[in-house]
């Protein structure tokens, strides 16, 4: 395993070969994130599942506003209730529900911009990278609305070839109530 | 006025009561986009009926709450130091700023972030500071708690009622309101699984109250969760096999039901045999209920697998162990929060099962629910055109072809196809609800479930 402080910049970055390795990973996950985002807003929804992993985790608990000393309970915990709380088989049933021709909420079709930054490393162990990003995700539908969600990503790439499958993708919203009337979108 | 509420009166006895007529089905569509009417909603409805706030469940040991609404109040459900549960206005004393910011948590008292008044947990004044020195010992704590509401409980569901003439909640409810109560506790007692998902449609709330009788609409809304393989509507729907039953104020159940030979069978089971049953079933269907769930419910409500509404806006979902709140904000906005339960004594393996379950078929992301909230915006958002609103909404469905029926328990309901007896029922006593000023009106002028021809 690399931990992170082996790979911080040093005097001498420019001679050290495992701050190389590391750019060059950066930038592999990075690509990676802009291009699986790029698929979700051109509505490439069956080319963004061949990006996940067969045993994908995608998971979105519920948030609450609580006070600082009931911190705990800021967010539902896995297997309670979520947002999301999807394996490979309902991520699919998503695309097929979106490919249908009869999911209303999606005919038309909604706008989304998905943006991805504040990209860092958090672990890596074998094949398996754990990244934390920041999204925002800015959606408009018909000719007024305009939603957005934003928050935290922690997201696990395995390498897979020449290029990363997404394991798991857990979404920590920095909104408790859901300001819109559906989450038909993905994230 | 005449009659001393606050709410200015644009609407009179008559208007209101012409708002929906029962003969031909036909409801005006003001009754979507009214601010005037919505205002008066919130004094004749919900500060006047009982509210759903929350199970014992979520708040179990002394100290913990749980924030919710009647109406467009907040208030504070807590359980006290003897165990009883309190429902407080959520506005301080002095100058009335919100004493509970959070959403749900666990308190020793309630601290005002103003100027730190502190009240109990069953709402008593308990000190301000200065109370000697700046006040000069003048403020007569005794007269300054929060002012608490009424709250009952039925099976664990506590309820509020800001009204000190409403009936008891076991007379509100009524027998169709319990047996849909009892419907959450067919399997056992419950308790609730941790997360209440929200979410906000800007959509008249009645439009999504009456959307849960709409039997009609789940084949079109839904087909998509069809093909996507999510559930098969034919294990859901049975339009032919459907039951609506009409409850006191309103309270009605609405859907598919177990046809009365088919539960003649049923009856002559076992428990063990019935869970045999169930497992053999296609996976959409709904597991049959115990024994037990006969002496909750009656003869009549354990054939429902519809989806009864506790007048005003507590859903209950079919067999589904789910709630759904529907929170007025505006006459064109909606909060919805979804509860979901679980039997107590379930082995960890079904209650993951039906966890799964409600995390996708309603909230927000659920594979049917995401079809539904544009419909009810853009019902909402048409009513608000002159010409739009003029053309009236039609529930007419079935009209005059619905023969009731009663049960032994005095049970008024009609069996057959889909239809918009639910509908008719809910506005019916809507405009019921708004015309009378008080409870005593209410009471004498309200329909009863009718009998004969519907
Ligand atoms: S408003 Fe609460 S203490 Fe002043
Ligand atoms: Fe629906």
């Amino acid at each position: 395993m690399t931990t992170l402080n082996q790979a911080r910049p040093t005097a001498d970055a420019r001679n050290d070969t495992g701050m190389l390795e590391r750019l060059v990973l950066q930038h592999q996950v990075e690509q990676f994130l802009y291009e699986e985002a790029a698929l979700l807003d051109a509505r490439k929804y069956r080319q963004w599942l061949g990006l996940l992993a067969d045993d994908i985790h995608y998971w979105m608990p519920i948030r609450r506003t609580v006070t600082n000393q009931d911190l705990d309970m800021e967010f539902t915990k896995p297997g309670a209730m979520a947002y999301f709380d999807d394996d490979r088989t309902v991520l699919e049933m998503r695309v097929r529900k979106l490919e249908a021709g009869s999911a209303w909420s999606e005919d038309p079709p909604s706008r989304s911009r998905h943006f991805v930054s504040n990209v860092r490393m958090l672990d890596v162990v074998g094949d398996e990278i754990t990244v934390e990003v920041c999204f925002h995700v800015r959606r408009t539908r018909l000719n007024s609305e305009l939603s957005e969600w934003f928050g935290r990503r922690e997201d696990t790439l395995r390498r897979e070839g020449d290029g990363f499958r997404l394991a798991r993708r857990h979404i920590f919203l920095d909104q408790t109530v859901i300001l819109t009337s559906n989450m038909s979108t993905l994230f | 006025m005449a009659d001393g509420t606050q709410v200015p009166r644009a609407w009179d006895r008559h208007e209101i009561l012409s708002l929906f007529d029962p003969a031909s089905g036909v409801l005006d569509r003001r009754v979507h986009s009214d601010e005037a009417l919505y205002r008066l909603e919130l004094e004749r409805i919900f500060a006047r009926g009982w509210n759903f706030m929350c199970h014992g469940s979520q708040i179990r040991e002394p100290g913990d709450y749980f924030v919710t609404y009647i109406g467009e109040d907040q208030v504070i459900a807590v359980r006290d130091e003897e165990g009883a549960v309190n429902v407080l206005l959520n506005t301080c004393r002095h100058r009335g700023n919100a004493l509970c910011r959070a959403e749900q948590g666990r308190a020793k008292s309630f601290v005002c972030s103003y100027h730190g008044w502190n009240y109990g947990l069953d709402g008593r004044l308990i000190g301000a500071p200065g109370l000697s020195t700046y006040y000069h010992g003048d403020l007569d704590r005794s007269r300054l708690g929060l002012v608490k509401a009424r709250v009952e409980e039925y099976l664990g569901f506590y309820f509020a009622t800001l009204s000190p003439d409403a009936p008891s909640l076991h007379d509100y409810l009524g027998e169709v309101g319990r047996i849909g109560l009892g419907m959450m506790c067919a399997y056992g007692e419950v308790e609730c699984v941790d997360g209440v998902q929200k979410n906000i449609i800007d959509c008249n709330w009645k439009i999504a109250v009456d959307n849960l009788f709409d039997w009609y609409h789940v084949t079109y809304s839904h087909a998509s969760a069809d093909s996507a393989g999510f559930f098969d509507i034919s294990e859901i729907l049975h339009p032919k096999n459907q039951m609506v039953m009409l409850g006191e104020y309103g309270h009605a159940i609405g859907g598919p039901a177990t046809p009365q030979e088919i539960q003649d069978q049923i009856d002559a089971l076992s428990d063990e045999q019935r869970e045999a049953m169930s497992r053999a079933q296609p996976r959409n269907s709904p597991r049959v209920r115990p024994s037990s769930a006969t002496d909750l419910m009656g003869p009549v409500g354990v054939r429902s697998h519809g989806h009864p509404n506790i007048f005003p806006n507590l859903w209950i979902t079919m067999s589904g162990l789910q709630m759904c709140l529907r929170l007025p904000r505006g006459p064109s906005r909606t909060e919805l929060w979804w509860f979901t339960f679980v039997p107590k004594d379930a082995h960890a393996e079904l209650k993951r099962k039906m966890i799964w379950q409600a995390n996708h078929v309603f909230g927000p992301a659920g594979l049917l629910e995401q079809d539904d909230g544009e419909n009810w915006s853009q019902s909402t958002r048409a009513a608000g055109g002159l010409a739009s609103r003029g053309l009236g909404a039609r529930i007419g469905m079935g009209l005059g072809h619905g023969a009731v029926e009663e049960g032994p328990r005095g049970e008024r309901y009609v069996e057959g196809l889909v239809s918009e007896h639910g509908q008719r029922w809910l506005y019916r006593a809507w405009t019921e609800w708004m015309a009378a000023r008080d409870w005593a009106e209410l009471e004498a002028n309200h329909a009863p479930p009718p009998s004969g021809a519907v």
